[in-house]
């Protein structure tokens, strides 16, 4: 019975649950929120609503993501994926548009065919419409001085590119069409600007000769009726959309400006006259002029006053311009000096005041747009601030001072916010096109490995000798370690890690490939920050495949064939090799030496054969799976090629560490059944019209093991999948094929047994070798299906040191932005199935299977963090058993570690130090209050007894 | 055969309703609930999705809808297919569960009905109706624009509550309590004794030496008896107590190993 009692306490000792705790959210983990690089016309400062004082950032990024931003710290206040709800468009270069009006709490986004309408406060959403078959090219909110309109929502007018240029006006609430205007001219619609009075529509003309002229429709804007026509020739010098620099917004006297191609004359119109003013540049150096941008406020209060920037190859200057709003005349007011280096401009506005913020590299200067004066002047620190594309800036004046602040979108893809000169944050949103990324290994204990290695191959008496002498080395660190040890001992009991763990590779950098060329080492030790990056490739598409990490450096290999190797500690570029072939994907042939790294051609077979045993399964472009051994790359071992009609879309095998705790399963009456270990197993998922098929392969042989066949499935919805172990599973979206089906999301998994019958080993038996080409015998599988609630767009599994831990399913929520681990206990394909479990079965822990899986809250290693575009989760094991690191990239960036069996090897926070020095107190004084109790009992038995 | 036959009634559902009013609007909304009492505390990430298998008639297989500032998902225009369509409507929240539902859409685009769904059941198991397209009056009044509620069912607990060290708690523990009686025993035993009568104490004495308690823990001290030779290791490893050995000529002949005989019997303490 005691027995029984004992089992039942301890079973209540182990905690059921494995969710994270409130006060280790920041500890454990950390997460990069990122948005993308900036668009240029598509980011500003906005007061959300009319009420508050305080602006945020927004952002319509190159990858679609709509984000507002704290421009106090940096932090994300909500974001939108535009492409989402976007149909697919046409032309995939089709860029988003952002505008906003202050004291509206308003947004309007366009991307594509799909113009929304946010709330700037919270992101949340105020009408969306589609149109299909055009794209938007421009859009501006309607400042109207009457007071038609109401006053908390103000009306876009958008203009449609496509067939025919079309413009609408939209309803501020509703997003409705309240007209539209049909231009059949055929010309190429630009542009839209808007005064207090009347909406421009700007397009371009084919000349009869060559070029266009630029033609200026003036609607009105509640009725949408054509007034005025008006067209410049400007044939001479248009010849593309791109010649038309600017048109401007919202001013009140917008304008046109178009240079022609040589840059020598800037030609500008005030929308409305017929009068084209040409100013010759003012270009002494003998560099010609590479681009030539126009700023100007957007406000309709503002002074009607606007910058040009001239820039060089190596210099850069600009020039303010006024326009008189009664004589419609444009005059050169005053000039900026011409600096070395680049420089980025901004406008700002208060009231009627126009601001010029010039930012270069090594100083932010402000100018008002009316007087040359330079009103403020911030030097930058050391060193030299990197390149700069474009920047925004909010300026405040306070009597003659102005303070300003400015968010500069680098060329590295960083947004670095900028406050009188002082970095204030720096926003890696290169990091959202993150391809590869892998754990720096530390090269710390390389040297003690060395020594350990010469240890092992000398005899015995020089082995002894030489560790004496290590150790004898190793005692002239003892006074540091002596003098460090109180120290050590009073933070121990003040800090919040009870232990600290930093020598058990938790917290291990890990480097970062992204797509702009450049390398990332984030610190796992401060909240994933950015140690040192560099430039790696000067390409703005670096297709990277793979990171291989050595102790101490990184090879980075892309897909042209290059590779990079890096200096991990302080991203040293230690060695560059030229691209030769392109590559589809790298392997890595793990020798008696060095690891050896292949590349896979995109037919499938690799460049170069290695000597040794082992083989490549590769995938070729035309569908195929191949086998191949090693030393042979001309000719594939076998290869595979699935049924007509159906295409393979992914290959997975088991991760290259995948340590096996135990060779079979306890069952609950003692009796084992034993696991089908086959290290060799690939699992191919193929697809047909509305079918998947998984086939689990011999890697060796390239023999089927097992095929499982699902009907009515979206081949176009995530079809993940995951191999570990003896276990396989995977995930896709299912139809209701017959009545009794159901439709939703599956998860199937699958065990692989030796055999059927528990203590049986099956055909092979305890033999010590098998071979995969003859007489392999095949696995009994064991299957089990779940109904999920969501899609599952990419699986991993945890990977512990020595694999006793439980396994977790990591899974990858695209639809809630979430990452779970599922525990394996839960995905048990043994789980009795409609009865309740016998006694042996809950000794072994199984439950009653349930068809419907619902992801508990304590599954959630990503908890209420909103973790975005999520391609891929790494998962690396700790030299603690029970902890597992996770580190997630694609979109944003997530990092944790994972206890799947609970931390069992470290004293949590939970364990209170002081509490045990308590009891320690405690229970001395006990024994010193008792002690002398006891003693006088001893004596007094002796002296009793024998009298 | 099943399907065949759903959808052709499916299909002259939407034959009798096709000269109706093409493509309606759905709008979900989300009651406040006791789980949710407030439905405008929502992340603006919160979407709605209607999804159903993609085939060449019907390209666009997922419609999306942001959560609106009013806290409501809007489904502007449903699309037209060749064929009616069925769809699963969930609401994606990583903190709330909500309950899914079926919608069903005319090969117009106009809405059929829309139903509670279970999952991990048939899919034509449905549950409770929350709308259907009026068939009777064929004609022209078809609801364009159709509004329902959403069921908040729960809230994920995401975090561990931490045990909090209280007094009370350690009292509660049963090893504590043990200790505290030993500690009673201890402190208490002899003034009790004292307080005894000579007699009754003599007795008692000579009682506590006799006492089975006391004899089995003598014969636990020198090894003998049965209790203290338990194979804590043989029981792990699923092994029957061994015999003694003069018993063992006895049971030769029944049990040969531990592994066969049954799992039950051998877990007595």
């Amino acid at each position: 019975m005691w027995l029984q009692a004992t089992l039942l306490l301890l079973a209540s000792c182990v905690p059921s649950s494995l969710a994270i705790y409130r006060d280790e959210v920041n500890h454990i983990d950390y997460h990069h929120a990122l948005l993308g690089l900036p668009a240029s016309q598509s980011t500003f400062f906005l007061k959300p609503s009319a009420a508050s004082n305080a602006s945020l950032l927004y952002t319509l990024s190159e990858k679609s993501l709509l984000g507002a931003v704290n421009p106090k710290d940096g932090s994300l206040v909500w974001r939108q994926n535009l492409s989402r709800s976007a149909l697919p468009v046409a032309h995939p270069s089709a860029h988003g548009l952002l505008r906003a009006s202050e004291g509206t709490n308003a947004l309007v986004s366009a991307l594509g065919d799909y113009v929304s309408s946010w709330s700037a406060l919270d992101g949340k959403l105020i009408w969306e419409n589609w149109f299909e078959g055009e794209a938007v090219a421009d859009l501006e909110l309607l400042e109207l001085e009457d007071v038609s309109a109401a006053p908390a929502t103000k009306d876009t007018v958008a203009l449609f590119g496509g067939k025919a240029g079309v413009v609408r006006r939209l309803d501020g609430d509703s997003g409705k069409t309240k007209w539209e205007y049909l231009d059949e001219s055929g010309d190429i619609p630009i542009q839209l600007s808007s005064s207090a009075t009347e909406v421009f529509y700007v397009s371009l003309q084919p000349s009869a000769r060559k070029g266009y002229r630029i033609k200026v429709v003036t609607l009105d804007p509640l009725t949408g009726r054509q007034t005025q026509q008006q067209i410049l020739s400007s044939e001479g010098d248009v010849f593309s959309a791109d010649s038309v620099l600017f048109v401007g917004a919202n001013t009140a006297s917008p304008i046109i400006v178009w240079a022609d191609q040589s840059h020598k004359t800037l030609k500008v119109n005030v929308i409305g006259t017929k009068q084209v003013h040409a100013f010759d540049t003012d270009n002494s150096s003998g560099e010609s002029i590479s681009s030539i941008t126009v700023h100007a406020p957007k406000k309709l209060e503002s002074l009607p006053h606007f910058l040009v920037h001239y820039e060089t190859e190596s210099t850069t200057w600009a020039e303010v311009y006024h326009v008189d709003l009664t004589s419609a005349l444009v005059s050169k007011a005053y000039e900026l000096p011409r600096l070395q280096g680049w420089s980025v401009f901004s406008t700002s506005s208060k009231d009627a005041n126009v601001y010029f913020t010039r930012i270069t590299q090594s100083e932010t200067t402000v100018v008002s747009s009316a007087s040359h004066g330079v009103l403020g002047r911030w030097p930058h620190q050391a060193p030299p601030m990197e390149q700069a594309l474009h920047s925004v800036s909010e300026v405040v004046a306070k009597g003659d001072t102005v303070a300003v602040r400015s968010a500069a979108a680098l060329a590295s893809g960083d947004w670095e916010l900028i406050r009188n000169g002082q970095t204030e944050w720096t926003r890696y949103e290169a990091l959202a096109g993150a391809l590869a990324a892998a754990w720096v290994e530390e090269d710390a204990q390389e040297d003690l490995a060395h020594q350990l290695e010469v240890e092992g191959h000398e005899s015995l008496y020089g082995a002894y000798m030489h560790r004496v002498k290590r150790h004898a080395r190793d005692l002239q660190h003892l006074p540091e370690w002596l003098k460090g040890l109180p120290k050590r001992i009073f933070t121990s009991i003040l800090t919040d890690e009870v232990s600290n763990l930093d020598g058990f590779g938790i917290v291990r950098p890990v480097i970062v490939a992204t797509e702009n060329g450049r390398v990332y080492a984030l610190d796992a030790g401060k909240h994933g920050a950015v140690s040192w990056k560099v430039k790696a490739a000067d390409t703005e598409s670096w297709n990277v495949k793979a990171i291989l990490t050595q102790p101490g450096s990184a090879t980075i290999h892309a897909d042209d064939g290059s590779s990079v190797t890096l200096d991990v500690s302080s991203g040293e570029i230690l060695e560059r090799t030229p691209g030769t072939t392109k590559i589809r994907s790298v392997a890595v042939a793990y020798g008696d030496t060095a690891p050896v790294t292949v590349g896979i051609k995109e037919d499938g077979a690799p460049l170069k054969s290695v000597d040794g045993q082992g083989f490549f399964v590769t995938l070729s472009d035309d569908g195929r799976v191949l086998g191949w051994a090693a030393r042979d790359n001309q000719t594939p071992a076998w290869q595979f090629l699935p049924p007509p009609g159906e295409k393979i879309i992914h290959a997975t095998a088991r991760p290259s560490h995948d340590p096996v705790a135990s060779i079979g399963k306890v069952l609950g009456n003692r009796s084992v059944l034993y696991k089908y270990l086959n290290p060799n197993l690939a699992l191919i998922t193929a697809v047909g019209e509305s079918s998947a098929t998984f086939y689990l392969l011999d890697a060796i042989s390239g023999r089927i093991l097992h095929t499982s066949t699902h009907q009515g499935v979206d081949p176009t919805q995530p079809i993940s999948s995951a191999i570990s172990e003896n276990w396989f599973a995977y995930s896709f979206w299912a139809d209701a094929v017959d009545s009794s089906s159901a439709k939703g999301y599956q998860l199937v998994i699958s065990e692989l047994y030796e055999s059927p019958i528990p203590n049986d080993r099956g055909p092979l038996d305890s033999a010590s070798n098998y071979s995969s080409i003859t007489n392999l015998p095949l696995p009994h599988v064991i299957s089990q299906a779940f109904m999920i609630p969501e899609p599952i767009s990419h699986m991993a599994v945890t990977q512990t040191r020595q694999g006793i831990t439980v396994r977790q399913l990591l899974c990858t929520l695209p639809s809630s932005n979430s990452i779970i681990g599922i525990p394996r206990p839960v995905l048990d394909p043994r789980r009795p199935i409609g009865r309740d479990p016998t006694t042996t079965e809950a000794e072994e822990g199984l439950f009653k299977y349930n068809p419907f899986l619902e992801f508990e809250g304590k599954w959630y290693h990503s908890h209420s963090r909103d973790v975005a575009g999520i391609k891929t989760v790494l998962s690396t094991p700790t030299l603690l058993e029970s902890t597992s690191l996770i580190f997630a990239f694609g979109g944003d960036i997530f990092s944790t570690r994972v206890t799947p069996s609970q931390a069992f090897d470290v004293l949590g926070k939970g364990f209170s130090k002081l509490q045990l020095v308590m009891t320690i107190v405690a229970l001395t004084a006990g024994v010193i209050i008792l002690a002398p109790m006891v003693r006088r009992k001893q004596i007094n038995a002796i002296w009793k007894a024998s009298s | 055969m099943h399907l065949s036959v759903f959808s052709l009634g499916l299909f002259l559902v939407a034959l009798l309703s096709t000269p109706a009013l093409a493509t309606s609007a759905l709008t979900i909304t989300i009651p406040p609930s006791n789980v949710l009492p407030n439905p405008n505390v929502l992340p603006a990430g919160t979407h709605a999705t209607l999804t159903t298998l993609t085939t060449t008639e019907n390209n666009q297989h997922i419609l999306t809808a942001p959560l609106t500032r009013s806290a409501t998902f809007l489904f502007h225009h449903l699309p037209a297919s060749t064929k009616p369509e069925s769809y699963l409507l969930d609401i994606r929240s990583p903190e709330y569960v909500f309950a899914p539902l079926r919608v069903d859409v005319a090969a117009d685009g106009s809405l059929l009905g829309i139903w509670e769904t279970f999952r991990g059941n048939p899919w034509d198991n449905r549950g409770a109706e929350k709308f259907v397209a009026d068939t009777t009056t064929t004609t022209t009044t078809v609801a364009s624009d159709v509004t329902v509620d959403a069921k908040v069912l729960a809230r994920r607990g995401f975090y561990e509550e931490r045990s909090k060290f209280s007094p009370m708690a350690l009292f509660k523990n049963p090893m504590i309590l043990m200790a505290l009686v030993a500690l009673g025993f201890t402190f208490g035993m002899p003034k009790l004794m004292e307080n005894m009568d000579p007699e009754m104490r003599a007795e008692f004495e000579k009682q506590s030496r006799s006492s089975p308690i006391s004899g089995a823990t003598r014969s636990a001290m020198t090894g003998g008896g049965t209790p203290g030779n338990f194979d804590l290791a043989g029981w792990m490893a699923g092994a029957t107590p061994r015999p003694a050995p003069g018993a063992e000529a006895a049971t030769s002949g029944g049990v040969a190993t531990g592994r066969e005989s049954g799992g039950a019997s051998r877990r007595r303490g």
